[in-house]
């Protein structure tokens, strides 16, 4: 399996991909995966309650985590993977003025 | 009048008869409509909304906020307000740099310019005055050489802006764009067609720091200090907007901001990845060579220096220098995400080489880097299906540059054609389905059928399809101020009103829209206060965002436009996305009525009990 990375996530890495064999078959799994591969990563990806920080996307087949089932998502064998670091992030709107 | 911030000053300079007239400005106007993008409307409205946009009779208004100028930051920014020749609509489109703080600091919060002069002539701004002077001698120049005759440097090398049109303000291309000494841009709408049928070829600014505007000693001193510690400290800690610098290796150190290290292009790959990026006029939506004109591809390979605007520590502009191939030695700014889309995956083209290239023709002619992608996509597509005896082949490089060089000029009958934009090109060929535009004017870098909040954004705009007016990419693609699924069309129509609302307000500050990327309506409210002295509230901010709306909304409905212009390109409607985007439309008639639900608009007319609510008409 193949994920790639992106902006300020690659000198972690080392380069723009990482290669995992026999990958695991959740998002969450593969993510601790590429962690003990790559320990800065840890800090980076995940808050201190082991959840996705806020404005790092990781994308599966094109969709974002968050709209699938989480780091709970299967993970197909097939299956692409990008991760971003937050290229946007911030206040931007007060809570009072949020959609509902 | 007797708020803070302002100049108090405005210049009416009617051209035919070659005079200027100073005056104040009206408080009450102010009051409603904050500066620079709604300030800008209101003259245009009181201006008359049916005049042609290429008569005489047309105003180009360029007006500051009340921000503008002072140490708050990001505050270098410079409306353009016209009624579009591309649109036929009202514009607003803003520049940034440092004219915006120079024009304030030479004495004025707007210069109102009607009428045509019977030979070129030019505006020199400077001690509180306007000058008419003759331009004989810099008519025919690009912006460029336009920028060195005034001797003008970039940044704060000098006390002198430059704005200026290039060739393609002069002979008439309806998306000619308004640029300065840093090729900041009014780059959207056509302003500077609208200068160069008025025989304006640029305006010439001096003025230093030593008139900007201060706060007085005491509690305003305190106020203001207060405002401005909290605005920029959440400008340095945000993960986005935060200072970029670099360790000894050349490595991004943490914490670097992403639109500071990258740039506007740190979105190409994200965009991307979701299957959101138009390609080949947006028959696709994924692009195989989006890596090769990324922004990270453009930091690790061309990235020369990072110049910046007044009081902004962001830095996101991009220098860039080519080092092979026909375009080596090129050195240019502004390779943002926009037009690396629009001239990139949008024309089926991975050389940044040709990207840069085009940008910089835009820079110096004079034309909207965003429109130019996609009047050649159109001619591409036309190419593709055999509609023209000329083709232009997806990719084609040289062919885009060469095409670009003959729009700015008019020279010959397809890049006549081209020159009205992409959507009238279209029609003219028989085949407006072509186009991928609203109102007239062709969209930016985000495809409808992806993010589908964008796309009720694209149709609902004011000034035609814009990225700008109602930014939601923030909620549905970086979770701002909350994660939206960009595949959901439910909810969007009163997401959308709340971006468009605060950034109208944003907009007539006048700040940068980036600052939203870490601060938000109590910061906007407070700098306000600080500044102009008068109550704002975070409620305050999104009533007059909404008001600054309907009043361009009222302008165009009085101009002829309505629920049937808020539209998108069949294609977007009917032809699904690919990769990611398979099988997905975009649902606009879902969102367009909840969208209007939320407006209080009966099909896209402002109603009369709506504009007396928002103190629009007494």
């Amino acid at each position: 399996m193949e994920i790639r990375f992106y902006a300020t996530l690659r000198p972690l890495v080392g380069g723009r991909t990482v290669q995992l064999n026999d990958p695991p078959t959740t998002v969450g799994a593969v993510l601790h995966r590429l962690i003990e591969q790559y320990p800065d990563l840890n800090d980076r990806l995940l808050d201190d309650s082991g959840a996705v920080r806020r404005f790092v996307a990781v994308m599966l087949n094109g969709r974002d985590i968050r709209h699938l089932d989480g780091l709970a998502t299967p993970v197909p064998a097939d299956a692409d993977m990008d991760i971003f670091p937050p290229v946007a992030g911030g206040a931007f709107l007060t809570p009072f003025h949020r959609a509902e | 009048m007797a708020l803070g911030g302002f100049a108090n000053r405005i210049a009416r300079i009617n051209l035919s008869n070659r005079s200027v007239a100073y005056e104040e400005v009206n408080e009450d106007d102010a009051r409603k409509y904050i500066g620079a993008r709604g300030l800008g409307v209101k003259y245009l409205l009181d201006n008359g909304p049916g005049v042609e946009p290429l008569s005489p009779d047309n105003m180009l208004a360029l007006v500051n906020g009340p921000l503008t100028g002072t140490e708050v930051t990001m505050s270098g920014r410079l409306a353009f307000v016209t009624k579009s020749p591309l649109t036929g609509t009202v514009t607003d489109s803003h520049m940034g740099g440092w004219s915006a703080a120079r024009l304030r600091w030479a004495g004025f919060d707007a210069l109102l310019i009607t009428g045509k002069a019977d030979s070129p002539v030019y505006l020199h701004v400077e001690d509180n005055a306007v000058e008419i002077r003759d331009a004989a001698d810099i008519w025919g120049l690009g912006v460029h050489d336009t920028v060195k005759h005034f001797g003008s440097g970039s940044g704060n090398s000098t006390d002198t802006s430059v704005m200026a049109i290039g060739q393609a303000g002069e002979n008439g291309v309806l998306f000619a764009s308004f640029m300065n000494e840093d090729d900041r841009a009014a780059g959207r709408g056509g302003t500077g067609a609208v200068a160069g049928s008025k025989n304006l070829k640029c305006v010439v600014v001096k003025g230093t720091n030593a008139g900007r505007w201060r706060p007085q000693q005491g509690e305003e001193r305190d106020k203001f200090r207060e405002a401005q510690r909290t605005h920029l400290g959440l400008i340095l800690e945000s993960p986005v907007t935060a200072p970029s610098s670099v360790n000894d290796d050349g490595s991004l150190k943490e914490g670097s901001g992403g639109l500071s290290a990258f740039g506007t292009n740190v979105l190409m790959n994200v965009v991307n990845s979701i299957g959101g990026l138009g390609t080949k006029n947006s028959q696709e939506t994924q692009f195989e060579g989006a890596e090769a004109v990324s922004g990270e591809t453009m930091r690790d390979n061309f990235l020369t220096s990072e110049p910046t605007c007044h009081a902004c520590p962001v830095a996101c502009k991009k220098e860039v220098e080519i080092t092979e191939g026909p375009h080596a030695g090129l050195k240019m700014e502004s390779f943002e995400y926009e037009p690396a889309w629009s001239l990139g995956a949008n024309c089926g083209n991975d050389d940044p080489a040709v990207v840069a290239k085009v940008i910089d023709q835009c820079n110096d002619y004079g034309m909207d880097a965003i429109e130019i992608g996609n009047v050649i996509s159109m001619y591409m597509e036309a190419s593709q299906r055999g509609y023209v005896d000329t083709p232009l082949d997806w990719g084609d490089g040289a062919g885009m540059v060469r095409v670009a060089e003959q729009m700015a000029h008019r020279d010959g009958s397809i890049a006549n054609a081209l020159a009205d934009g992409a959507a009238k090109a279209a029609a003219a060929w028989g085949h407006p389905e072509l186009s991928m535009s609203v109102k007239g004017q062709a969209i930016p870098a985000y495809d409808p059928r992806v993010l589908k909040g964008e796309g009720l954004g694209y149709a609902t705009s004011n000034r035609g399809a814009c990225h700008l007016r109602g930014y939601t990419p923030a909620s549905e693609l970086l979770g701002i101020p909350v994660k939206t699924d960009p595949l959901e069309w439910d909810g969007k129509g009163p997401l959308l009103k709340i971006f468009q609302d605060l950034h109208a307000f944003s907009d007539s500050l006048d700040l940068c829209k980036f600052s939203a990327f870490a601060v938000g309506a109590p910061e906007y409210a407070a700098l306000y206060e600080s500044v102009v002295g008068l109550p704002m509230s975070e409620e305050d901010v999104m009533v007059a965002g909404e008001r600054i709306y309907n009043l361009e909304r009222y302008f165009n409905n009085q101009a002829g436009f309505g629920g049937a212009d808020d539209s998108l390109p069949q294609r977007f409607l009917d032809e699904p996305g690919t990769g990611p985007a398979e099988g997905q439309i975009c649902e606009l008639d879902q969102m367009k009525e909840q969208y209007y639900d939320a407006r209080g608009w009966d099909d896209g007319v402002v109603p009369e009990a709506k504009l007396r609510e928002l103190e629009i008409i007494g």
